[in-house]
């Protein structure tokens, strides 16, 4: 495996570092569409980048916000989760809140973190929240204000694991 | 696919311009036209779409009409967080309502100094031209030092009206589609 990394040549190298990302995402992301989570609500929708980009796993495709702020999206899990930690690949957001609900269909949300995100200059704003240990059915991003008039968010990474009743 | 972009445009400019009544004849596509000043007390908003020519898109205008009256400046700041347009509007029969376009102007860019909000200026009441004191010409170079493209209007012929509105929602389009090309660039 390292020989095979330490190959100049980036057909071999690019394979083996995707499938060692995807490998340790898998493991915990709940927020993954592949691990039966799914968008219910965005007040924004391009459909060439819809919501849904944000949970396939992939950084390359994003959803694109539609102009004004607030902006929000709400993920719901597959079931109740034990959240821990969220990670977030966007662009042009600048304040940020993140609410919790523990119930199916519910509009009760508490909210557990709020953070200011850095501008960034043609790369990807990566920010990683820590959150102790959250019960949460659904995670509502709200997206208070931006750098720009339009922000995208690439990935919703959520580590945690499902709550056993 | 059509794509549905929400544009937040602020019309500021001094009392009795003609702010109001050019919201609500673009609003109205041209059948309601106030006669008599009722004076705006805030913030009224309007929302009408616009269709963005060769696209499906469209835009969805939020018109923040503003009270022109200094003692509701204060009030009104409060409704002016994250502009994405603005329209500055003056009375082409007023000198004072001329010169204060540009601390209308300043208030609402002082609201996010480092983002580009595309303007229009917008010179109202040209079927008054018997009292006219403000040329085509000042009007445009105010607007060019300023950033801002120029249009004339008579709320009250109805005429022009629909012009700033409809470039305001293309410069939006624009912007979307060149910040949407950035994204897809970032990865
Ligand atoms: N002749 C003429 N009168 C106009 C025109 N547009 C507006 N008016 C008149 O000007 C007066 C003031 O118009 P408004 O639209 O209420 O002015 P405003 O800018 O909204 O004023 P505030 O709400 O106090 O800031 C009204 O009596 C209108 O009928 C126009 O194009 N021509
Ligand atoms: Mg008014």
């Amino acid at each position: 495996m390292l020989a095979r990394l330490l190959q100049p040549e980036a057909k071999f190298v690019k394979p083996v570092l995707t499938l060692l990302c995807h490998h340790k995402w898998t493991m915990f992301d709940v927020a993954l569409s592949s691990a039966g989570a799914h968008i219910a609500l965005a007040t924004s929708s391009d459909e060439k980048h819809p919501p849904e980009n944000m949970i396939d796993g992939k950084a390359e495709t994003f959803w694109s916000t539609t102009g004004m702020f607030p902006q929000e999206v709400v993920i719901r899990f597959q079931t109740m989760m034990k959240i821990t930690n969220v990670h977030i690949c966007s662009y042009n957001i600048r304040k940020l809140k993140l609410e919790a609900s523990e119930m199916d269909e519910s509009t009760k949300y508490d909210t557990i973190a709020e953070t200011e995100i850095d501008e960034t200059d043609s790369q990807l704003q990566q920010e990683e929240i820590q959150l102790g240990e959250k019960r949460a059915y659904s995670l509502r991003l709200v997206i208070e204000s931006g750098y720009d008039h339009f922000v995208s968010v690439h990935k919703v990474v959520v580590s945690g694991q499902a709550v056993h009743q | 696919m059509p794509t549905t972009l929400r544009c937040k445009c602020v019309i500021v400019g001094d009392a009795t311009v003609g702010k109001s009544s050019i919201a609500q004849v673009f609003h109205s596509d041209g059948s309601h036209f106030p006669k008599n000043y009722t004076m705006t007390q805030g913030v009224e908003v309007l929302v009408k779409p616009v269709n963005i020519p060769e696209t499906t898109d469209s835009v969805e205008m939020y018109i923040y009409d503003s009270a022109g009256k200094e003692i509701f400046s204060d009030l009104v700041r409060r409704f002016w967080d994250h502009p994405s347009v603005v329209i500055v509007v003056f009375d082409c029969t007023s000198e004072t309502s001329f010169s204060s376009c540009k601390k209308w102007l300043e208030r609402i860019r002082s609201q996010c100094p480092d983002i580009q909000i595309p303007g229009a200026l917008l010179a109202n009441k040209i079927d008054l031209d018997q009292r006219r004191v403000i040329s085509p010409k000042a009007g445009k170079e105010l607007a060019q030092s300023n950033k801002l493209e120029y249009f004339e209007c008579s709320a009250k012929e109805m005429q022009n009206v629909d012009t700033p509105f409809f470039y305001l929602a293309n410069e939006f389009h624009k912007l979307y589609q060149e910040r949407v090309e950035l994204f897809d660039s970032l990865t």
